[in-house]
């Protein structure tokens, strides 16, 4: 629940600076958009191990800004070399994204049908 | 604790993660929406964004400054009789020269091309350039304009000053070296009745409304025409006495 809370924060607060400091250089947006990726995918990635219960604050910060800094690289590495390399980074990002989202929905619905059940037997047991 | 401390860095990390979001969106739009990957290009686009910003930000400290600037010289030329004089004089000199703000009454008129106008309607034989509006459909409208007594006018937010030429640069217009394009909003301070004769019987609007220019012309009493936004100079001339 906190953490749902501290995210729901985090997004507004950072929408409302995110609106009001002064926009990149064009040439530059491609790299943003590509550390946007990774640092969303690392955000799925905390979201996954907090709900397994293994979240390892090092390896979240690590991942965060690693993942980041090297997809920068390879976009950067891929620009002089005139292929387009961040597409790697993309696929690999999204997929594990999609990776993520599939064990929090699968845990979200068995919390959901646990519930379910109990108050079923509940309602068994008062009949 | 374990739990506090992983949701304020989720929560922090989602405040990274939304601000350069937003920053990448409002990036996007204030580029052209195209996306290119080349090099040049995009160091070009910067440059031409980076002195955009510049330009905008030095217009509106010209603007601030002379607005201080006319407040000042009220403010000197309040008590002295002979220096608020100069101070009206030099108001109307720059009123009539096109380097204020400008309201009162006249017309608005605005010029569009031929609607429509297609291959077939035309036909063979027929010229598409005749449907369109030029440079000198313009100059001709502005001519009347002054004969019939406007005392301002401005094309598409463009003031006509003495230095203004009017001419065709290939499929835009060129009115004080600013590109404008059809739809045309002319508008001119005058005696709205006699500005409003440019449109009569014979006249050149019902010339160019039967190649199809659609023309309308509205009359007010707050017309309001913006200055010049350039700089009038005089290198060559000098007062000969």
């Amino acid at each position: 629940m906190m953490v749902i809370i501290a995210i729901v924060i985090g997004c507004v607060i950072g929408a409302i600076i995110g609106l009001n400091i002064p926009i990149i250089p064009y040439s530059a947006s491609g790299y943003l958009a590509i550390a946007i990726v990774a640092a969303l995918d690392s955000v799925f990635g905390g979201i996954t191990s907090i709900l397994n219960k293994n979240f390892d604050m090092k390896i979240f910060l690590s991942g965060f800004f690693v993942n980041a800094i090297l997809a920068m690289l390879l976009t950067f590495l891929g620009e002089k070399l005139n292929v387009d390399i961040y597409l790697a980074a993309v696929v690999v990002f999204v997929g594990r994204m999609f990776l993520n989202l599939a064990l929090i929905r699968r845990y979200c619905i068995d919390k959901l049908s646990s519930k379910k059940d109990t108050n079923s037997k509940k309602v068994n047991e008062e009949i | 604790m374990d739990k506090i401390k992983a949701a304020i860095t989720l929560g922090v990390v989602c405040l990274i993660l939304t601000m350069a979001i937003c920053v990448q969106i409002r990036t996007m739009n204030s580029v052209n929406q195209e996306v290119s990957k080349t090099f040049e290009e995009n160091s070009l686009r910067d440059e031409v964004l980076k002195w955009k910003e510049k330009n905008d930000e030095i217009t509106k400290q010209l603007d601030n400054a002379e607005k201080k600037l006319a407040k000042v010289r009220t403010d000197a030329t309040k008590d002295d009789e002979t220096a608020s004089s100069i101070e009206e004089q030099i108001t109307e000199n720059n009123n009539l020269l096109g380097l204020t703000d400008v309201v009162g009454q006249g017309v608005e008129i605005t010029l569009k091309d031929d609607p429509n106008a297609t291959i077939e309607s035309i036909g063979v034989f027929g010229d598409i350039s005749e449907h369109i509006i030029h440079d000198a459909d313009l100059r001709v409208i502005v001519n009347e304009l002054k004969n019939s007594g406007a005392e301002a006018i401005s094309i598409n937010g463009e003031r006509l000053v003495n230095t203004t030429a009017i001419t065709c640069i290939g499929n835009v217009i060129k009115v004080n070296d600013e590109r404008i394009s059809s739809p045309f909003t002319i508008k001119a301070i005058g005696l709205p009745e006699s500005l409003a004769s440019i449109d009569r019987p014979g006249g050149y609007v019902e010339f160019i409304r039967e190649y199809g220019i659609v023309f309308t012309m509205k009359r007010s009493n707050n017309i309001e025409i913006p200055k010049y936004s350039g700089v009038i100079s005089a290198k060559n001339m000098v007062t000969q006495n």
